[in-house]
Parts: C-alpha cells; structure tokens; sequence
C-alpha cells in the first residue's frame, strides 16, 4: 500500500537505533514493534508492498504517542513526525482506519460553542459522579463556568500581538488565557483575540495527528484566517503552537509559510520581553517546581528553555532526570491507549517524585490533564507567572 | 509450523512475551548493520529461568537462539538466520548494586547510559562508554567486548565485567569468573567476553564500579590538515600522557555532526580532535597543558578547553551521534572498524582516503584515535544501482590496507555476519581452528548464534592426526591445501 | 580434510616466520613427540599439581622482538625475564604491569599462573596486560591469539584462556604486551587505620594493603596528586614507609566485601596481609573462603582441555582447577 510520503525522509533512517531510549513506548515495553526504529521499518515495509497494513500494523501506528522525541534524539534527522502522519493518512484515505464517530468528533472541534456547551455538560455529568474522570484523564472538576476573557487596557500605540484561544484549551483552561493576558499586558504590550466568526477555534492538530488532513487542512485555514495583519501570534498551548508553526508544510502555500513565521510560544515571547516585567510580590514560593517539558514543545517546537527563563527569576525550578520523555498524554492518546500511557505516566511519576517537587508547571492543556488526573498540582507556567507577579490570585 | 513452540513458549514466559507475527519477524530481522534476516519466534524473558526454558524449548524443537539486546550491533551478529528463536533481552532490566564489593549486577536489557546514570548519585560509572551508550544493552557490550571513547585509559569492557550468569546452549546454568579475587581455573568469563552470543545467554553481568574522576577537562584542537591531526595523535601518547580519550573527526563529519548538534565544531578545520584529561586535579591540569602544548607544536589552529560541564557534554554529544549524523549527507553508511598502531595511523588514513577517491565514494572518518581504531564511514545511497559493489570492495581494500600496516580487523564491534570472510586475511586456519575449540567447549552442538564469527571451513577435522608433512606445510602456509 | 575457510587466504605477515619461534614449535613438536611442559623460572612450580614424572622439559625462547615506545606495546619471547623486560622499557620510561615479582621469573611463566601482584587494585589484573600471544599447539603448530594492537575483539578471545592454564592449553612462545608510562611519584604509607574508611576517601590507589591492624597504602602518579593523597592518608593516621611489608606465604581468595566486614580479634592479627578492594590474602586467613566452583565450570574445563590437548601431553599433572588456597607462595 503506498504510502503519501516522501521517499527521501524514509531513506534517512539508518537504522542506528539511538532514538529508542527517547521513544517512550520503547522505554515501557522494549519492544521493537513500539519503537521509532521498528514503526519506520514497518512503514517501509507496507510502503514497499512487502506487508499488508493489517491489524499488527495499525496497532504500532496507532501506539505512537507522536510526541516526537524520537526526532530530537536522532541524529539523522528522520522528520519522524511526517512518516507517521502520512502512514495514518493513507490508512485513512485506503482503510476504515479511524471510525466514523472519531471522524466526526475531530470535526468538532472546530465548532468553539458547541465544545465550551458540550465540555459544560460534561462537566455537570461528572458532578453527578457518572464518568470516571480519573481513567479518562479528563480535569478531576472541569470548570461549569467558563470566565470572559478581557485584554488588559494598555497605553494607546502600544505594540500588539495576538493570542491564540483554541479550542478544548478555550473550553478547558480559561484562566490560563486570562493569565497569559495579564503577563502580556505587564509587559505594557496590547492583545487582540481571534475573532469566531470565521468558525476558527481549532488549530487542526489533533486532525493532523489523526491523519485526517481534509479536516485539519479546513481547520487550520479558518485558524490562520482569523488572525489577518502582521502582529505576532503567541499561542500558550504548546500543541497548538507546533501545529501553527509548521502549517506551511499542511497547507503547502507561501501565506502558510509566511504565517507560522509570525507564530511564537508566549514564552518565547515573554522571555524576550523579561526586562519589561515587573519584580515579583509578595515572598518567593517555597515548594520548587518541576518544569514538565509538552513534547510539542520540547522536541517539536524545541522552545522549552524558554520556559525556565521566564520561570526561574521568580521561582526555585527543579529538572526532571528523564530528559524530555513524553508523560503519555499524546493528545487523545490517553484515552485511546489507557494501558500504555498510564504506564508512560507511572516514569514520569517516578522522575517528579525523585525530583522533590510537589507543584508541576506545564505548558500543554493535554499533559496538565494527564497529570492532574494522577493527583498531581499542574499549573500552566504563565499562570505561576502572574501569580508570582501579583496579577491574578495564586 | 512453530505452533507448538509457541505455545510451549507461551506457557513458560506468558503469551503476550512470545511474538510471531509476520510483520515482527520482519523487524526483528535486522540490526544496526546493512545485513537481514529472518526471526523466527520473538521471545522476551524476564529472568533467568525464563531464558533456560526458551532455550530448552529451542533445544527441544531443534532450533537455533540468537540472542539480542538493543539491536544497535554494527557488523549483524544479531541478525537472525534461518528462523531461530530469537531471544530479546530488553524487558531484562534490573540493576542490583554491591557496593562493598564495588561491583553492580545487571541484567542484560540493562541500558549502558542507564546504568551509568543510576550510578551517578552514588560516585560512581560504568567506564566503557560505546557512542551507542545511549541504546546498547549491557548484554551487547559483554557480547561485543565494546569499547568506547573512554576505553583508552579504562580499558574496554572485558576489563570491568567481573562475574557473568551464563545460560549455555544445553540450557544449564554457569557463573564464570566471580566476585573473588581468583576465580579456580582459566578465565572462563574473559572468553565469554566478546563470544558475540555464540557461547550461551548473559542473564546477568557483575561489573565493576569505576568511581567518578575528581576532576575532567575535555579539550578541542583543530587542525587545517588531517595529517597534522593524526600526528599530534601519536606526539601525544609518545610524550607519556594516556589521556582517558583521543577522538578525531574529519572535515566532512565534522560539518554533518555540527549540523545536528551545534558544538560549536570550526567546520571549516581539515580535522579536529578531541581530548579528555581526567582524575585527581594536578594530573589532570599537567597533562592539559602538555596536550595543548603538543597539539599547538603539531601545527592546532586552536585549543580549546570545554568551560563548563555544559560545553563539555556538547561537546562529546557531537562525537556520540556522529554515525547518525552522516545521513544528513546520504542515507547510507557502511563501515569497518579496524585498528592500525598508532604510528600507522596517518599512512592509513591516506590510503582510506585514496581507497574511497578510486571507487567514487564519499568517506567520512570519526574514530577512536588513541587507539589507532579507525571508523571510515563509506556514505552512500542503497538505491543507487551497483553502489554496494564498490562499498564493498572498498571495504575490503580499507580492510586489506589495515592488516598490512599490522593492524586487526575489529577494535570493537565485532565480526558477526558482516566481517566474518575477513578472518581468513587475519589469521591461519591453525589459528581459526583453535578459535572453534574455544566455541566448541561452550556451544559442542553449535546451536547459539550460529555461522557468525568463523566463517565457514574453520575447523580443521583431522589436526588430532596431523603427520609431520602436513605440520610442515600448514607452518608454512596457514592453510590446508 | 576440509578445505580452506573462504577465498582468502591470511596475510603473508600473519604466517610465523621467526626461525626463532619455529624452532620452539619443533622443539615442542607434534602429536606423537610425548608429554611436554615449559619450564620458565620455576619461581611457581609447585602451583597447580605436581608435574608428572616422564615429561619433558623445554624453555621458551627469550628476547625482545619489537619495541616501538610510541605505541606502548612491546613484543617478548614467552621466555624473557621479568628483569630483561624492565631493562627494555626502562630508557623509554615505561614499565608493564607486572610489579612487585620475583625476577627471574618468566613472562611465560606469569602469564600461565595467571595470578596478579599486590598492584593490582591500580593496575587491573595481569591478565589485561596480553594482547597478543603466539603458542605452540598439542599439535605442535604455532597459533596467534589475539592481536597485536592495544585495542582488539577480532573473533574468540584465546588470550583470556591461556592466562591462567599452566600451560595446558598450549606453551606459550611470544607475547605483545601493553605498556605504561612510569609514574613521576611514587610513595608508601602505612599505620593503623580503618582500610575501607582510607579506601573510600582516595582516588584509585595502587595497592592498600592491611594485616588486621595495620594499613600500608601505595600511591603513584603526579607529584601534586600523589601529595594531596598523602595529606589523606596522613590525616587518618599513617605515616610514611619505605615500601611493603614482607608478604606471608599462603595465597587465598576472597570477595573483596569480605575484608570490609571482617573484624579480626587480637590472636587473628598479622598472620595474614591483604589486598584490600581486590581479595588476595597472603598468608593464614582466619576468615571465610570462597566456595569451590559450579560442575558447569568444572565440565567446560575439562572439555575445553579435551579440545585443546585431546591427547593430554601438555604439562600432564598441572591444573587450573586446582586449588591455589595457601599453596602459592611469593618470595
Ligand atoms: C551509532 C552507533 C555507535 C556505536 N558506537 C560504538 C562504540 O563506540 N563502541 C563499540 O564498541 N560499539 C559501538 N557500536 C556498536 C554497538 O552499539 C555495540 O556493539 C553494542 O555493544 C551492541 O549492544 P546491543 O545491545 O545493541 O547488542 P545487539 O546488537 O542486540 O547484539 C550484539 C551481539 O551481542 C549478542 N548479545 C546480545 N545480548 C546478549 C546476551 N545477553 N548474551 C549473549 N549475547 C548477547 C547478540 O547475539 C549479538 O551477537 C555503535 C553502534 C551504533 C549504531
Ligand atoms: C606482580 C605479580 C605478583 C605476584 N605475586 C604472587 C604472589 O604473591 N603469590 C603467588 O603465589 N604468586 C604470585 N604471582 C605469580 C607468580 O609469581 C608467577 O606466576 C611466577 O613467577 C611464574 O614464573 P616462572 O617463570 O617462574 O614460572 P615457573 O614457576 O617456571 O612455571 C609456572 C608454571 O607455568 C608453566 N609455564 C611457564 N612458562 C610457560 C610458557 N612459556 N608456556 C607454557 N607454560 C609455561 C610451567 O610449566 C609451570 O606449570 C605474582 C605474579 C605477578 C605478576
Ligand atoms: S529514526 Fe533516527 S535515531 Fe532512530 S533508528 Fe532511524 S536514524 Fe537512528
Ligand atoms: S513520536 Fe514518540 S511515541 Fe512515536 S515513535 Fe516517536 S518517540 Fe515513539
Ligand atoms: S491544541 Fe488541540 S485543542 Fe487546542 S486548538 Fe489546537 S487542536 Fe484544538
């Protein structure tokens, strides 16, 4: 079965093998079939016609966590990423690779109202105490109100920028929006939010991951969409991010190209941007915390130093000893492949915990869940941020 | 076919740790090598007796075991052939630390980095630090005798492995070596050292705790000519200092590596060379400044000494991945691992590169220099037609111009598959039969890893009856004729 | 007979031409030339069993062959000295590791008992020291093991089997040694202290050596190093000493945990010296031994001895297996 890939990037494997310790499927099995290595050999193998994509197939496929740590570990420079999303493309184009009621669910995405009423409902639903939120990885309370969003006034003629809402993120974690829009106000800097008129909300990635190009394609074109002009796109969800850097590659045109130059990690931004900040109030925190690198950030968008520089002036930060493997969140991998990711998770508990930190700082809605899920505090950096700086409450 | 093997298998470990899948076969059919194979049923021990028993099980059904750690083997000795059993050690990953006998046990699936790091809080390391160290099992570097940069001062690994459980192709159970100072009877663990899994299963491995060196220094000296490099090589070891590595890289490598890393490599040097100094803190700055006085007099652009830990860990990080890298020029590689003395080191060096201009080949050189263990990687495209060819018969003239200069054929990644038709060039049959002996004790029914290493024709049926004239001729030809 | 392994054929330089070694070869002689063994000092004859009665007695040939100080290897006759190496790599300033032994004492001969000296918690065991040897076969045909150059994993490790064999493998007829440069300090100390407190505060002593009672500690290595060290030492009590304390006769073997956990009473004090971190103990030890080896090991010795010397005419009498508890002795 051809594959809709570029033959170039599979010829790059050699087949070293160094990529497999950073592969965190490997890492939880040590099986070849769940390793970076083994997937792109398979991938070749039905590439090349010498192996049906049957069931075996589909299951390594479907494994992958897509956190691309394979891609910053290997030194070949194998863009993993592609491979794996032109694999589940054309699963999807030539099998009933993703079932219908997934199909429709990635589309809905797009639709913001229906996702803040559907998460509400859901939110009343697990109240009630009838889903267990826990093996779901869902938030332990999902928020039953969701708070306006209001830019902070700044000085007229003041630089803009633009703040990408999202859409599960938007539903979920407001309050990390209306963090990162008093950590950028701070730095006296004006924010504009996307309009929804456009039906923008959802950057495509989840779609992207899924291989369903069709649907992520429309999504990300709605997305770019809503931010016209020039100013700078700063996006505070690190999945979201890497989707919007790399759209010149899903879209294929110039404008898409043009645009992800615009596209920054708000602490890339905000690292650039520190003299601007006030000192903080009020006694440093005691407890130190531990910086969880999203894969998208760290090996994707390989941002993730940002993070400790605009951290560490205002908070005691402890590094994790598993160099960057993913928590096993992946995005709706946790609740497609429980077994997997809550193994995944137990090593990333086991590198928190051997790090003493009691409070977690993550940058990616899907990972804080995860890890909520697991009991643990998880506070998106920009919130410690303007908790630290007096400008939200902590 | 393997119905009942499977299932026999599947009632001793569990059914979800023996795997037949076609596709599974497929990938489990090769290594970090060029060379295929094909797997026969993939089982995955957790212990020891799980490993007896899938070699009984394979002893029962007549079929073969290959074992395998992390499949990042350079010359396929864990390519299956013919279907055996295939016996992974991944999942075998405990680490046991005796630190009143300064020794850690593991077992095989235990990461070489891993075990260094979880080492690391209490002082200590594992010294041999092959550029795989982030992937290779230990299982594989007690098979290989590995060796890495570090290896010139700490010796390679057959010197820190002290005590292997040993499951034998009958399935029965050997400690060789032992914790004590004198082990009763010859050096049965040494000869399993390297034994490229033909002499049994390492189920666990008591090695040596190396402590942390009080002080490091990791120096870079560049070099306009490849030539200036190799020789301040040699001035180096002859001015009396070992340091614990000497690495080069030459120009082509140094530009693909820098692409990837970002060291900070000059990609503009003909070669560069990498130093690192270590142990108590006067030795270590003595022998910094001799080094970068003998570089400096070997002609070095520049020396720099790493700053800081950060810079020095970049620094080594560019060397370790460097095989990787050179897919960012083709997306092939082929080389040969062979070591020279290291005052031949530059007069080979220029047949390599010679070698690989007759035969229109790229060749990119990044090696244990200390050593004198060459890595010329010949960087191709398989799918380019007739280009394995020419790799291969540049490989064999690289080969060819080692042994002349009195160099072997492996420094460390061993024979396997791939070099096996080699060793005809290195030694006499006499000397290849001697080696099957050794086999033999271990393995009398050859059911372990079998065809690697030897090639074919190494035993010498008749030497029990060797006559006088035949003694003579094979004294003076290393062959029978 | 089969016929040769593969289209290649070996190296010119790797058949043995030396008229010298050919000569031991022919001298050794073939399958039918009866019971041989070598016979290098004699420093260590007893060790390993007697001798059979009717064996005849052959020396290995002595010499340097090659020294290239550049490469810190040197290539030996099996019957060289321990004294005519030293005088070889002394002008270079280089030493092998084999310290601290009698002299007369052949390289062949240290090899084939295979037991280190009191340096080796420095130096690693002797048998690190072999990367090459040539030997004569029961056959009667000289064999190379190993390789020549200081880094080497080209096919099955025969050095490692030889080391330690008595001779029962094969006599050995020439040896490449690895060389290091000699240290520009040395010093002994010695005093009463806790060995495994010293052990743990120094930077890889060369040998620290400890009667129940007494340390006598050894370093080696830059001037300033080897001073920094001493403060250690001083500190815990010890003074300096001119070298080693006399080494009581008797060899055991014992994990080198043991040493940290044996307490001696005042009656079992100074009857033994032992290597601290390494478990050689010279003299009378009081304390637990090592157990004796697994029928495995014992099966894949014997068969290794039947595959080497089918017709058992290599030092006939000797054995590795053998105990080497208390026999050994070092004078
Ligand atoms: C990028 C790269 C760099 C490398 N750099 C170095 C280097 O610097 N130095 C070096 O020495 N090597 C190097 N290698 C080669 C390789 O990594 C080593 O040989 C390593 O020790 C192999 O370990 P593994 O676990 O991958 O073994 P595998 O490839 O799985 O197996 C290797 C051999 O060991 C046998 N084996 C595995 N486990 C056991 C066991 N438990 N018992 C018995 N036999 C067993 C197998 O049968 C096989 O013959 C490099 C390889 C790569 C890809
Ligand atoms: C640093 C050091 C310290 C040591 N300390 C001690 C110690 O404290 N206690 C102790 O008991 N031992 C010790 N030894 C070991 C011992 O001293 C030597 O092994 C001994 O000196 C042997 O040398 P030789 O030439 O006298 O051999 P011999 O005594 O002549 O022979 C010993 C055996 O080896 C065989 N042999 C000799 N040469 C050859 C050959 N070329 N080929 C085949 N077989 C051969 C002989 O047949 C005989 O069986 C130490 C060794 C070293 C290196
Ligand atoms: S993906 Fe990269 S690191 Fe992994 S095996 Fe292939 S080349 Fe090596
Ligand atoms: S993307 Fe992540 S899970 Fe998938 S192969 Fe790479 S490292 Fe493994
Ligand atoms: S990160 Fe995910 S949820 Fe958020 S906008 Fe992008 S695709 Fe939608």
């Amino acid at each position: 079965m051809k594959l809709p890939l570029v033959e170039d990037e599979l010829a790059s494997c050699v087949s070293c093998g160094l990529c497999l310790p950073h592969c965190p499927t490997f890492r939880v099995t040590g099986e070849e079939r769940y390793s970076p290595r083994g997937r792109i050999e398979a991938i070749r193998q039905v590439h090349v016609g010498n192996q049906p994509a049957d069931a075996s197939f589909v299951d390594m496929m479907d494994t992958c966590l897509q956190c691309r740590g394979c891609e910053t570990a290997c030194p070949s420079g194998v863009p993993f990423g592609h491979l794996m999303e032109a694999a589940r493309q054309g699963l999807n184009e030539q099998t009933r690779y993703q079932p219908w009621y997934r199909r429709v669910g990635y589309r809905t995405l797009a639709y913001h109202r229906a996702l803040v009423i559907g998460s509400r409902a859901l939110a009343l639903v697990q109240r009630s105490g009838l889903v267990p939120s826990r093996r779901l990885g869902l938030p332990d309370r999902l928020p039953l109100r969701v708070p306006a969003l209001r830019p902070q006034t700044v000085a007229s003629g003041a630089a803009r920028v633009w703040l990408h809402t999202g859409c599960v993120m938007d539903a979920w974690q407001r309050d990390v929006h209306a963090a990162a829009l008093a950590v950028i106000g701070a730095t006296g800097t004006a924010v504009t939010l996307p309009e929804r008129i456009h039906g923008a909300g959802c950057c495509g990635a989840l779609a992207t991951h899924a291989g369903l190009v069709g649907v992520a394609r429309a999504q990300a074109e709605a997305t770019m969409r809503s931010f016209p002009g020039e100013d700078p796109v700063l996006v505070d969800s690190a999945g979201c991010g890497a989707q919007l850097k790399d759209l010149g590659h899903l879209l294929g045109t110039d404008e898409a190209s043009h645009f992800s130059t615009r596209v920054r990690d708000i602490h890339e931004w905000i690292a650039e941007h520190l003299d601007r900040l006030p000192d903080g109030v009020g006694p440093r925190r005691t407890v130190s915390v531990a910086v969880q690198d999203p894969c998208h950030l760290r090996h994707v968008q390989r941002a993730h130093l940002s993070v400790r520089r605009v951290l560490a002036p205002y908070l005691d930060l402890v590094e994790l000893d598993d160099e960057g493997l993913c928590c096993g969140a992946g995005g709706a991998y946790s609740v497609l492949q429980p077994e997997l990711a809550g193994d995944i998770r137990t090593r990333k508990l086991e590198s928190i915990a051997r790090s003493g930190a009691t409070l977690v700082a993550s940058a990616n809605p899907g990972c804080s869940l995860h890890l909520a899920a697991a009991g643990l505090t998880v506070r998106h950096p920009v919130q410690l941020l303007a908790e630290a700086l007096g400008l939200v409450d902590g | 076919m393997d119905g009942t093997l499977v299932a026999e298998l599947s009632a001793s470990l569990s059914p979800d740790r023996v795997h037949n899948d076609h596709l599974e076969q497929v990938l489990y059919g090769r290594d970090a090598s060029l060379m295929r194979g094909d797997a026969g049923v993939v089982c995955f021990p957790l212990t020891t007796a799980e490993v007896q028993a899938c070699v009984r099980a394979a002893l029962r059904h007549d079929r073969a075991i290959v074992p395998r750690g992390s499949g990042t083997g350079l010359a396929g000795g864990a390519v299956p052939l013919e279907q055996p059993l295939l016996i992974v050690t991944t999942k075998m990953t405990g680490i046991e630390v005796d630190l009143d006998n300064r020794v850690v046990w593991v077992q095989p699936g235990v990461i070489n980095l891993d075990l260094t790091r979880h080492l690391k809080p209490l002082g200590f390391h594992f010294a041999p630090d092959p550029s795989s160290q982030q992937s290779c099992s230990l299982g594989g570097n007690v098979a290989n005798n590995s060796g890495g940069p570090h290896c010139l001062a700490y010796g390679v690994t057959s010197a820190h492995v002290v005590a292997i459980e040993v499951v034998l192709p009958n399935g029965e159970l050997a400690v060789l070596g032992g914790l004590g100072a004198d082990p009763a009877g010859v050096d049965l663990r040494g000869a399993f050292v390297g034994s490229e899994g033909c002499m049994g299963i390492a189920t666990r491995i008591a090695v040596r705790l190396t402590p942390n060196p009080p002080a490091v220094a990791t120096l870079l000296a560049d070099f306009v000519e490849p030539a200036q490099a190799a020789a301040a090589v040699s001035a180096i070891i002859a001015a009396g200092v070992v340091p614990a590595a000497i690495e080069m890289m030459d120009q082509r490598i140094t530009q693909a590596v820098e692409a990837f890393v970002g060291a900070g490599y000059p990609t503009d040097a003909g070669a560069i060379v990498l130093v690192e100094v270590d142990g108590l803190p006067g030795g270590v700055a003595f022998e910094t400044e001799k080094v970068r006085e003998v570089c400096m007099a070997q002609g070095a652009r520049s020396v720099r000494v790493a700053a800081d830990e950060a810079e020095r860990m970049l620094l080594w990080k560019g060397r370790k991945t460097a095989f990787g890298a050179v897919a960012r020029v083709k997306p092939n590689y082929y080389l040969h691992d062979t070591v020279v003395p290291r005052t031949k080191l530059l007069d080979v060096l220029r047949q390599v590169y010679a070698i690989a201009d007759r035969h229109d080949l790229i060749v990119m050189n990044v090696f244990h220099a200390g050593d004198g263990n060459l890595h010329p990687l010949l960087v191709f495209d398989a799918r380019e037609p007739g280009i394995l060819d020419r790799v291969h018969a540049a490989g064999e003239e690289i080969v060819r111009a080692s042994l002349e200069a009195g160099g072997v054929l492996s420094g460390e990644h061993g024979i396997g598959l791939e070099k096996q038709p080699f060793m005809a060039l290195q030694f006499t049959q006499p000397d290849l039969d001697a080696q099957a002996r050794l086999r033999d004790a271990f393995d009398p029914d050859g059911r372990c890893n079998p065809a690697k290493v030897l090639p074919a024709g190494s035993r010498c049926g008749d030497l029990a009856h060797l006559d006088a004239h035949h003694r003579e001729r094979l004294l003076a030809d290393g062959v029978w004729v | 007979m089969s016929a040769g392994p593969g289209p290649l054929a070996p190296l010119p330089d790797r058949v043995v031409r030396d008229p010298v070694l050919l000569a031991f070869a022919d001298e050794v002689g073939g399958v039918d030339a009866g019971p041989v063994a070598v016979e290098g000092g004699r420093t260590q004859w007893e060790l390993g069993g007697r001798s059979e009665p009717g064996t005849r007695l052959v020396r290995a040939p002595a010499g340097v062959v090659a020294f290239e100080p550049a490469e810190m290897t040197i290539q030996v006759r099996a019957g060289t000295t321990l004294d005519e190496l030293d005088a070889a790599l002394e002008p270079a300033g280089q030493r092998v590791a084999l310290q601290g032994l009698p002299r007369a004492a052949t390289v062949g001969g240290v090899l084939c008992v295979g037991l280190s000296g009191p340096t080796r918690l420095g130096h690693g065991h002797i048998r690190e020291t072999l990367l090459q040897t040539r030997y004569v076969s029961s056959e009667g045909l000289l064999v190379t093991a190993g390789g020549p150059t200081v880094k080497n994993v080209t096919g099955f490790d025969l050095c490692r089997v030889l080391v330690g064999s008595y001779g029962t493998l094969g006599l050995l007829a020439e040896v490449t040694l690895r060389t290091r440069p000699r240290p520009q300090a040395t010093a002994w100390l010695a005093g009463p202290a806790d060995p495994a407190d010293l052990f743990d505060r120094l930077y890889r002593p060369m040998s620290l050596l400890w009667d129940g009672e007494t340390v006598w500690l050894h370093l080696e290595g830059y001037p300033e190093d080897v001073a920094v060290q001493t403060a250690i030492a001083l500190e815990a009590g010890l003074q300096p000493m001119a070298g080693p304390p006399p080494l009581p006769t008797g060899r055991h073997s014992v994990e080198p945990g043991v040493l940290r956990r044996f307490r001696p009473d005042r009656a079992q004090r100074s009857g033994f010296v032992a290597e601290f971190g390494v478990g050689v103990v010279h003299g009378e030890w009081p304390g637990p031994t090592q157990g004796t080896p697994d029928a495995s090991v014992v099966t894949l010795n014997r068969r290794l001895k039947q595959l080497f010397d089918p017709t058992g005419r290599l030092n006939p009498g000797r054995d590795p297996l053998a105990p080497s508890n208390g026999k050994a002795d070092h004078r």
